[in-house]
């Protein structure tokens, strides 16, 4: 978590320097958050493919979650609904990962989709932007003969929040822009 | 013009087909046509019906040479239409995309530009009982940013307790005009048939629904569960309404489209805004 946060910071240090007095964020700027809140969101698809996968033991996939769960501000859900039943449940991104990882089939194949999507940053009235990824993923369940148990496609649409916050570096007040994931809601796009 | 936009429609088919390559999420897997030609995010709606970004998704800037080129926004709102929908005529259609594509005034949907509001369908018990209830709302500016607010509430349960009644009793509810020489000995009368209880009030009065929700919930009589799906209103197009609805359909017509589509009078319009923002 500390390399990470050291890598934003000089990520973003240069883009600080110009901008500390700035409120917009420039198209330039835009981009380079863009490519972090990827980084993101990438990290998340990762540790879900991790989690769900029944080859991963018990305490790696519990070492994963607790690295997911940093990717995200506190307090953050996921809600999920699917293609028969529009309400939505809500769960705590702990317990949407754990859940994943207790999920009753011999072996599960998690796949992502080329596509992601990404929204612009919007202001909010405190100031820190918020934007929304969206990504497409292919999940498939199996039977402990091989056989294809449960198979569905979902668009997970991924809050990202920036923000901007300040470190002291060598004495120096260096402005980053941070990134953090935030709710997630999980619609079924196709189901087998 | 007609070969500019052969071209359009020729480079757009191209993009919508999967493209290999690109920044990914690692393995993966079908075909994603479908996912690329979706809309997957009212965001999109806006810069797809402006033509502000590119067909992988890439945002056009000003100064770039095709962010807002009226030629690909022919083709691009062409896709952004429901084509199942019974709401939407042909040469209606037709009408708007011409309208706002035209050369001298073309119409540009703004995220900030207010006349657009959301439909958010929810369900609340209600005195222990599953109520239905429409949610508007809009965006409002506050301090450094912008966040939606609450603008409307139908709820039928609310709605039949107001203005509704016996014309002849209606006639007869007023407090008389020296009613203030007897000490308004007479205000029980208003309180005394709660049906009618509205109708001595000023005539500017009228019922505040949000004010009646926030007052039920903190009463404990009224409880949220949950939302169902959500639609938009545009009235920022002169002339014209529409109504915007995600599809969560198979095929290359699918996510945030349009669903209906209206040509409205200015009186039409304000008056479907009042319902909205009241």
């Amino acid at each position: 978590m500390k390399t990470y946060r050291f890598i934003i910071i000089f990520l973003f240090a240069g883009f600080a320097m110009q901008g500390l007095a700035q409120d917009n964020i420039s198209p330039e700027r835009k981009q380079a958050i863009d490519s972090l809140a990827l980084e993101k969101v990438r990290d998340l698809s990762k540790y879900i493919s991790l989690i769900g996968d029944k080859d991963t033991p018990f305490s790696e996939a519990n070492r994963v979650i607790d690295r997911a769960v940093e990717l995200f501000m506190e307090g953050s859900e996921v809600g999920v609904s699917s293609l028969y039943r529009e309400e939505i449940n809500y769960y705590q991104v702990r317990e949407y990962l754990e859940r994943l990882m207790r999920l009753n089939y011999s072996k599960v194949d998690i796949e992502w989709y080329k596509i992601e999507y990404v929204s612009d940053l919007e202001r909010q009235p405190d100031g820190t932007y918020v934007g929304v990824i969206t990504i497409f993923q292919k999940f498939s369940g199996y039977d402990k003969e091989g056989g294809l148990v449960y198979q569905d496609v979902t668009k997970k649409d991924i809050t990202v929040y920036v923000k901007r916050k300040e470190t002291q570096i060598a004495g120096k007040l260096i402005g980053f822009w941070d990134v953090l994931l935030g709710d997630i809601r999980v619609k079924e796009t196709t189901k087998q | 013009m007609k070969q500019s936009t052969f071209l359009v429609i020729i480079i757009i088919v191209i993009a919508l087909f999967p493209v290999y390559g690109q920044n990914t999420l690692g393995s993966i897997t079908d075909d994603e046509t479908d996912l690329y030609a979706q809309t997957k995010q009212v965001n999109q709606f806006f810069r797809r019906f402006n033509n502000e970004e590119d067909k992988f998704g890439n945002r056009y800037y000003p100064g770039d040479s095709l962010y807002r080129d009226n030629a690909f926004r022919k083709v691009y709102l062409e896709m952004l239409f429901d084509k199942e929908s019974p709401f939407i005529q042909k040469g209606l259609k037709e009408e708007f995309i011409n309208e706002v594509t035209s050369a001298d005034n073309p119409v540009f949907l703004d995220f900030h530009g207010n006349n657009w509001f959301a439909e958010l369908p929810t369900s609340f018990k209600y005195y222990k009982k599953k109520e239905n209830l429409l949610l508007f709302m809009q965006l409002e500016q506050e301090n450094l940013g912008y966040k939606w607010v609450i603008t409307n509430v139908y709820f039928d349960k609310f709605l039949k307790q107001f203005n509704k009644g016996d014309k002849e009793v209606i006639a007869g509810t007023f407090l008389h005009p020296m009613s203030h020489e007897l000490d308004f000995m007479n205000i029980y009368k208003v309180f005394r048939d709660p049906k009618y209880i509205e109708y001595y009030a000023s005539k500017t009065f009228k019922p505040d629904y949000r004010t009646l929700l926030f007052y039920e919930v903190k009463m404990g009589n009224m409880e949220y569960v949950s939302v169902g799906p959500l639609k938009f209103h545009f009235f920022q197009v002169d002339g014209w309404y529409f109504e915007v609805t995600f599809f969560n359909r198979p095929g290359n017509n699918s996510g945030w489209l349009i669903s209906k589509l209206y040509r409205i009078s200015d009186s039409e319009k304000d008056a479907l805004i009042r319902f909205y923002l009241p």
